[in-house]
């Protein structure tokens, strides 16, 4: 069974935007949700040394994700393969798993009356595509792969780099690393 | 649209604040029954902690984005939520049995002490475990910093049970207990201790939060000091919720008794409203918080005409 994960290099990343607009897009997303945000922190420093990086945010896809514990209908699961997902048909709109996830990656359809969430593309995923994020990003900066899988580019990067997981303090073991260009470079 | 507000409205404080006071009146009422004597309490304040209790999952329900799907959440038993759903389920039933020993016309108002006892234990344990349900729902949120820790469960603990006596006191007002005794003469000095306790006890809250936790806590915890919660939180929960009432209630007359045991109830749905506005903060991610902060909120004139939105 594959283990999913995606890698984002903040090194690669212009904040484009691309992946945003290209989620809403293939997921009809209405025009007030947004799955995966990219955030800038920055300018920082001093001219010539000015610096800026942009991070793409998205479902963390935790291996304890406190979204499907908070969930009291059975709606938030996650799979074997690692993807957490949101049955719409058994959602109620509690919102338990909204205040749940400390990385905001839930978001309420009010016209659906459920709650909604990135997850990673899985039917895109189950024939063997990328998420539409990762085949958008002209500057490569998202790899998603098989972390079980030694050959994938994921494997490498999250073991050959030193990448790092937001609010790892938390303990919900979120399966999406970050490359970050301040640490990259130290 | 709307970008902002994402989480927790104020029905759910409602419903918080509802089932908060119901279960402190069934704890009250069967605590009293069980070591005092029955019938001391006032039979409207034994029927009306299950009515507050049914009240506050109905605007429960009302938050939901599906309220016809409400029979769901009892699904999970994982989930604190439908634990919570449960035992308030089963403390409304008890709490309406156990309240209609007290109509003479019912053929089991007499020759069934045991049961009525056993109820009135059952009434003071679901009780307690509903009373202490919502703070355990909140501590739990690891990234909601004001409410994240074992420490709001007293607080909210606490005010169920000041607001219970305070009602069961409004109850007694209105309609005598049938048996009359010292009981309803000391709900008030009962109401002073819990009120004394209850600010020591956000006192304490407040200043671990600020000081001793993390700096998400201490930023979220400045809202209620000098942000947009304070004004609400001094003058509706302090002054007007404890510090007037521990005056009020303590002077001769029903009149000031009754205006204070209002003002208690008052105060802790004031409480309940803020502690779950509180929770719009976060552990922000890098750079979120001035993301968000740029999303139209949906009341934008801009926007209304842009996208034709009414």
């Amino acid at each position: 069974m594959a283990r999913y994960a995606m890698v984002l290099d903040t090194r690669r990343c212009v904040g484009c935007h691309s992946c945003t607009v290209a989620c809403k897009v293939h997921n009809d997303l209405p025009v007030d949700m947004i799955y995966n945000p990219v955030t800038t922190v920055g300018p920082t420093g001093v001219f010539p040394h000015v610096h800026m990086v942009h991070i793409p945010l998205l479902c963390m896809h935790c291996d304890n994700p406190p979204c499907v514990d908070a969930c009291p209908t059975f709606a938030s699961q996650r799979r074997d393969d690692g993807i957490v997902f949101v049955d719409e048909n058994k959602c109620v709109g509690c919102k338990a798993c909204v205040m749940a996830c400390p990385y905001g990656a839930r978001v309420s359809n009010h016209a659906k009356g459920t709650v909604q969430k990135c997850d990673f593309c899985m039917d895109r995923v189950d024939v063997g595509k990328e998420p539409h994020c990762v085949k958008t990003c002209h500057q490569r900066a998202r790899t998603f792969g098989d972390l079980d899988d030694k050959d994938s580019e994921v494997y490498k990067l999250v073991y050959g780099k030193h990448t790092v997981r937001l609010l790892a303090e938390l303990n919900t073991d979120p399966y999406v690393f970050y490359i970050y260009e301040l640490e990259a470079r130290t | 649209m709307k970008h902002k507000d994402e989480g927790w409205g104020w029905m759910l404080s409602l419903d918080f604040f509802f089932v908060g006071m119901g279960s402190g009146m069934l704890i009250i009422g069967g605590l009293v029954d069980l070591f005092i004597g029955e019938g001391r309490t006032s039979v409207l304040g034994n029927f009306l902690g299950p009515v507050l209790m049914a009240i506050g999952p109905a605007f429960l329900t009302l938050e939901l984005g599906k309220p016809t799907q409400a029979w769901r959440v009892f699904m999970n038993p994982k989930a604190i939520l439908t634990v919570g759903a449960w035992v308030m389920s089963m403390a409304i039933g008890i709490g309406f049995m156990y309240a209609s020993f007290g109509i003479e016309m019912l053929p089991w108002s007499y020759g069934f002490g045991f049961v009525r006892k056993l109820l009135a234990i059952a009434c003071v344990v679901f009780g307690v475990v509903s009373g202490i349900y919502p703070g355990m729902l909140l501590g739990r949120h690891k990234a909601r910093p004001f409410w994240n820790g074992p420490g709001i469960i007293s607080l909210f603990f606490l005010s169920s049970l000041v607001t219970g006596v305070a009602g069961h006191s409004l109850c007694g007002l209105i309609m005598a207990a049938p048996t009359l005794s010292d009981v309803l003469r000391n709900l008030p000095l009962l109401i002073e201790g819990l009120l004394g306790l209850q600010l020591l006890l956000w006192g304490g809250y407040i200043w671990v939060k600020r000081s001793g936790g993390t700096e998400a806590e201490a930023t979220a915890t400045k809202r209620w000091i000098s942000g947009d919660l304070s004004m609400a939180f001094k003058f509706g929960v302090i002054l007007c919720g404890t510090l007037l009432p521990m005056v009020l209630v303590l002077m001769p007359g029903a009149i000031f008794q009754g205006i204070g045991a209002g003002l208690v109830v008052l105060g802790g749905l004031i409480m309940r409203m803020l502690v779950v506005r509180s929770g719009e903060d976060r552990t922000w991610l890098p750079g979120e918080q001035k993301y968000r902060s740029r999303l139209p909120g949906g009341d934008e004139a801009f926007l209304k005409k842009a996208w034709n939105i009414k």
